[in-house]
């Protein structure tokens, strides 16, 4: 599927940034400047898609930090594959800057 | 002055564009979300809910979508259908008579009664017509027993009662139109045809047993099979009462849509399959 898919600019922007460690909406949203009303549904579409899934965080998780539970997303092996090739397309996505937030989800 | 509720606002107002099934998970994600948005960005953060909500609601799946949620049972039907006429009537009661000596300028509430009345004899001037354009209704197989035929009785006496008060208010805004746009008197026509032709097809749409509309139409056979076995559409009543099967092209053996009545052991399948949906 991966292959045959041509990601807009905004969805690969979307992938890269959930694929180095963003995985929460407001993240991605911070990360790529782009407005919370492109990035939800886009985070949406490409769920639906199957490149990106999606998980609530465990309510321990968030009790213990005292905060509500986040919905985070992860890429899916054909969310890499079209985010691989995204990346030879458009070769600038590579500078957002990765982080690692998702060790205690 | 604080205005920390007005995220709060946008939020629950956004979440109103959201479909019912999904609001609750919709709103628990944006309001999670909103607890690590810096106070000063809550509400513009908050205003993409909006976009989001339309994203949804036009992408979601949904086994019965639209208006036909509010019409499948029949009782929402008649509710449905008894809000717009309310409304109508109200409208009605605003809208000026026609300009006859006899009639005051504007219709009285104990006019409309009356008034209901003519359309309904407008109206059922067309019905034959109608009938022939049509064709004939779905013929039951397996004989549908009495009770369920009055009810269905009812439920058609109780529809082309409710749709008057429509045609009514369409009749008075057409007339009052007709000043302005000339064709406009052409409305009385279309609305009392197109009122009761919804009528009778959402009648005919219906399960004959529970009265719900059909559901899951599926295509049946090819054009090809026709010599050796109908082809066409087939419709199911979620409670697995039965199916409405019509062909595309009318034959011999299926010149009219044809109901068939499925056993009680059926049902427990077809509630199963509704609730997986």
């Amino acid at each position: 599927m991966a292959e045959g898919l041509r990601l807009s600019h905004t969805s690969a922007m979307i992938l890269q940034a959930v694929g180095t460690g963003h995985v929460y909406g407001y993240t991605v949203i911070a990360v790529t400047g782009l407005a919370s009303g492109t990035v939800y549904p886009a985070l949406r579409r490409l769920e639906g898609d199957e490149l990106l899934r999606s998980e609530w965080e465990r309510q321990s998780t968030a009790d213990a930090a005292l905060r509500p539970p986040r919905k985070y997303y992860r890429l899916t092996p054909s969310g890499e594959a079209a985010l691989e090739i995204s990346r030879k397309r458009y070769p600038l996505l590579s500078k957002l800057a990765p982080l690692t937030e998702v060790e205690d989800v | 002055m604080s205005i920390g509720w007005m995220p709060h606002l946008i939020l629950r107002t956004a979440s109103l564009l959201a479909p019912a099934d999904r609001r609750a998970e919709w709103v628990r994600e944006w309001r999670s979300e909103l607890w690590y948005i810096p106070p000063d960005g809550a509400a513009r953060f908050c205003l993409g809910a909006f976009p989001d909500a339309l994203w949804v609601r036009r992408n979601h799946a949904s086994p019965v979508k639209g208006a036909a949620i509010h019409l499948a049972s029949p009782l929402s039907c008649l509710a449905f259908l008894a809000i717009v006429a309310a409304l109508s009537l109200a409208i009605t009661l605003l809208l000026p008579a026609p300009g006859l000596p006899d009639i005051p300028q504007r219709l009285r509430a104990r006019d409309l009664p009356a008034g209901c009345c003519a359309m309904l004899i407008f109206s059922s001037t067309m019905l034959p017509v109608l009938w022939l354009v049509m064709g004939r209704a779905p013929s039951h197989f397996h004989q549908v027993p009495w009770p369920n035929r009055v009810r269905s009785g009812i439920f058609l006496v109780l529809k082309i009662a409710l749709v008057h008060p429509i045609v009514l208010a369409s009749f008075l805004l057409a007339i009052s139109l007709n000043h302005v746009v000339p064709i406009a008197a052409l409305g009385i026509f279309s609305t009392s045809v197109f009122a009761l032709r919804w009528v009778l097809i959402d009648q005919r749409e219906r399960c004959p047993v529970c009265l719900r509309l059909l559901t899951d139409p599926v295509r049946i056979g090819t054009a090809s099979q026709t010599l050796l076995e109908w082809y066409g559409g087939e419709s199911a009543c979620s409670r697995g009462h039965g199916l409405l099967h019509r062909a595309e092209i009318p034959s011999s053996y299926s010149a009219y849509p044809q109901w068939h009545r499925q056993d009680a052991s059926w049902q427990g399948l077809f509630l199963e399959g509704v609730g997986r949906q």
